[in-house]
């Protein structure tokens, strides 16, 4: 990954998938980011559900492992600053969690799953670490070449930073920390006057 | 009283069709003059206060204010490549609804599109089935016809002029603004007359900058005309006076009603004189006919939920369920005396449809607005109106009539262009932020040309979930609306520039038809009853005691918003009705 110049994601995760298939073992690969990317397997079968780590209980999307990724995911999508807290502290993570449960049926399901397994492959290959394990450089550049190949949607892991900065968007900015600490929002109050601009010369300037 | 919930043995003197803008107003009108008057609604009287919640916080909401997981709404995507009836291929929800139904607040008022299906050419339509119907969830800007629309053909030879003059209706929209409340600034435009304004908002930053800039063309930027009582109405104990909460524009109404809603402005008000009465519920599906007289005599209706079927006697039938419902129900009110439906020797029932082109939408960045604090924009029922420019001294070679954008700018409580700004991380949150103030928008209505060939008919085969025919669109947009949609796209951008904005994105996809929710003619009006439904108090030139007043009575749609004027026209054609039935000419 080069600091000045945009990683080409599909030249390069040829490569992070095939070296990912050898040390890992194609049993870890999701099956369908691999066709037309590797020769062999062809497909390889999706791991079993709790491989990973915990079984999914009734009443949650994400294993306990994928939701402490989507929680730093989306804290990298939108950090915590000077001026305000991050996606964390405004507890996005849950309400990333909430919709999915709710809208998603088992086949984006699996692409979702698919697309955290293969950022964690990307951060395997690059830093020879999960994702939740980076520096927070190490995590912004891993989504920089995620964000510089927005247009290739064909990929899950694409799809996925794609869905993700949107319902961390959408849950963020409808959060308590969003309106009122982050945007200052002023409104949805009781005005005995209607506000306006009186001089937007000097008020633009 | 039988379990009709209403007393089935009287004759009313009015039957009112539909309890929206066009019902409620009849049911104003007439009540006033002492008619005992029935209102029949299709849909509930809903817990309205409840449905709104208007200043609820997103997180306070379980959905964040969108909708439940087993809801959908359709999108502009899902319009297009599917053909109605819409419920195939949604099986995953447990409702469907319009895209104007993409929230939780108005989930109940809008209808499901699969107990209400229809055919034919793709079409968005919005229907909300309850007391009051889209009153409840209505943008609220209210404008003026002018002489411009009313003696168009006379100006530019196309279509057919309406039977009545701007002064005609003006003192009855003098009437309607102070009854029910506008907010607005006076113009003194000849093609957008003023009303009778309360206290007006007043324009955003971003706002004004634009005024300067199309100043300078000639051009007009008028604080947003909503039908909003900004001072009160001392004569109305139902509704609050604006107190700009906020909320006003996530699509929901108004639970201060502050904002005209038909229930409130119009309905309790005219329960209050003892005259009314109303029947939730009641889904008419045809108005009966005395076959000596050749008169109206009543309606069929079945009721929503029990599925039994009513019939109720009045000496006038008054229809205002809406321009497409309207047009319906004459359809469907077919006899021997009327086999093509009532009404209809015209043949013209269904036919001369008209509405809103929709085929611009323009959003810009004020670059001197990046950046800084955070300012109370918001509070407004809106934010701005552009009146038409095209077609008024000059001709435009390539389209008749003409358009006007509604926008706004500033800050609000939702940074709906952050999905459109690149990156993450923390030089991506300071951009969202640093851009909290500095968006402007506008959308273009323009005047889709009213055409006999765009017309509806009934399916020969779908039914609705009360076995009652469907309607079948054959719309489409012309020649003249898209070379009309062509222009405002080039007006839009020309017109940012000049105010100085970055222009951030241009939708150039025209949007399904329906999309306006600002459906006009199928029961046209006329002096000529061979090209014509209604005459010009909106009495049916067949059957003396039948009215149709909703805004399928409209000869075309101008590029204004319908609501005030199908008030105005209402209150003017009911006055007439009263006075008619205390003659005996009807």
């Amino acid at each position: 990954m080069s600091a000045n110049k945009a990683t080409n994601l599909k030249q390069d995760r040829r490569q992070w998938l095939k070296t990912s298939a050898a040390v890992l073992g194609a049993s870890l690969l999701p099956g369908q980011a691999m066709s037309s990317e590797v020769a062999e397997p062809k497909t390889a079968p999706l791991a079993p559900e709790g491989k990973l780590g915990e079984t999914k209980s009734a009443t949650r999307f994400f294993t306990r492992a994928e939701y402490t990724l989507i929680e730093e995911l989306s804290e990298t999508i939108i950090p915590a600053d000077s001026h305000s807290g991050g996606a964390k502290v405004a507890k996005v993570a849950d309400y990333i969690e909430q919709v999915l449960h709710a809208s998603v049926d088992d086949n984006q399901r699996s692409d979702w799953r698919q697309g955290l397994r293969l950022v964690d492959l990307m951060s395997q290959h690059y830093n020879g670490k999960l994702f939740v394990d980076l520096s927070s450089e190490e995590r912004i550049a891993v989504l920089t070449v995620l964000s510089d190949n927005e247009h290739m949607t064909d990929l899950p892991e694409i799809r996925l930073f794609r869905d993700l900065k949107y319902l961390t968007v959408q849950g963020y900015y409808t959060s308590k920390i969003g309106i009122h600490d982050e945007l200052e929002y002023k409104g949805n109050v009781a005005l005995m006057e209607f506000f306006g601009c009186e001089d937007p010369v000097r008020e633009s300037k | 009283m039988t379990d009709s919930g209403i007393d089935l043995n009287k004759t009313y003197d009015a039957i009112v069709v539909g309890s929206g803008a066009a019902g409620g107003m009849a049911a104003h009108v007439l009540t006033t003059h002492g008619l005992k008057v029935l209102m029949l609604e299709a849909g509930k009287k809903l817990p309205i206060e409840q449905e709104l919640r208007s200043m609820e916080w997103p997180y306070d909401n379980a959905h964040r204010g969108k909708l439940p997981p087993d809801r959908h709404a359709l999108n502009f995507n899902e319009y297009t490549i599917r053909k109605p009836p819409y419920g195939p291929g949604f099986e995953k929800s447990k409702h469907l609804h319009s895209y104007a139904g993409n929230n939780d607040y108005v989930k109940n008022i809008v209808v499901d599109e699969r107990e209400n299906p229809y055919t034919g050419t793709n079409y968005a339509w919005v229907r909300a089935r309850c007391l009051g119907g889209k009153t409840n969830i209505w943008g609220r800007l209210s404008l003026r016809l002018s002489d411009y629309e009313f003696k168009a053909k006379s100006r530019d030879g196309y279509g057919e002029d309406w039977p009545i003059s701007y002064s005609d209706l003006a003192p009855y929209y003098d009437q309607v603004d102070l009854y029910l409340g506008i907010t607005g600034v006076k113009e003194n435009l000849p093609y957008l007359p003023d009303s009778i304004f309360q206290r007006p908002t007043k324009l955003s930053c971003s706002e004004v900058l634009l005024k300067q800039g199309v100043q300078k063309m000639g051009r007009v930027v008028t604080q947003y005309r909503a039908g909003v009582t900004t001072d009160g109405l001392k004569h109305n104990k139902y509704r609050s006076r604006c107190y700009g909460r906020g909320a006003c524009d996530r699509h929901g109404g108004c639970d201060i009603h502050a904002a005209f809603d038909s229930p409130t402005g119009l309905i309790y008000p005219a329960m209050d004189t003892g005259n009314l009465t109303l029947r939730t519920n009641a889904v008419v599906r045809e108005v009966t006919v005395d076959s000596d007289t050749g008169k109206a005599s009543g309606v069929h209706f079945v009721d929503s939920e029990t599925m039994k079927d009513y019939t109720v006697r009045a000496r006038v039938v008054v229809i205002g369920a809406s321009t497409l419902e309207s047009a319906r129900l004459l359809l469907l009110s077919k006899s021997r005396l009327y086999p093509n439906g009532l009404a209809n020797s015209s043949g013209h029932v269904g036919h001369n449809f008209s509405e809103h082109v929709l085929g611009c939408h323009i959003v810009g960045q004020v670059k001197d607005l990046v950046g800084k604090p955070s300012t109370l924009d918001d509070g407004r029922p809106g934010g701005f109106y552009l009146p038409r420019f095209q077609n008024l001294s000059e001709k435009h070679p390539k389209f008749i009539r003409g358009y006007g954008f509604e926008g706004g700018g500033g800050q609000g409580m939702f940074p709906g262009y952050a999905m459109d700004l690149k990156g993450f991380g923390s030089s991506f949150k300071e951009e969202v932020r640093n851009n909290r103030g500095a968006y402007i928008d506008m959308g273009a209505f323009g005047e889709m040309l009213s055409r006999y060939e765009n017309y509806v008919d009934l399916d020969p085969v779908v039914k609705d979930k009360w076995g009652i025919p469907v309607l079948r669109f054959h719309v489409e947009f012309g020649d003249n609306d898209r070379h009309m949609v062509e222009d405002m796209q080039a007006s839009g951008q020309e017109m940012f520039e000049a105010a100085g904005f970055k222009i951030v994105d241009l939708r150039t996809k025209t949007l399904t038809p329906g999309w306006s929710i600002h459906e006009i003619g199928t029961v046209r009006m006329g002096n000529d009853p061979k090209t014509s439904v209604l005459n010009q108090f909106e009495q049916s030139h067949d059957v003396k005691n039948l009215f149709v007043v909703d805004g399928s009575a409209f000869v075309n749609a101008g590029c204004q918003n319908p609501t005030w004027t199908i008030m105005a026209l209402c209150w003017r054609s009911c006055d007439y009705l009263a006075d008619e039935l205390g003659k005996g000419n009807l």
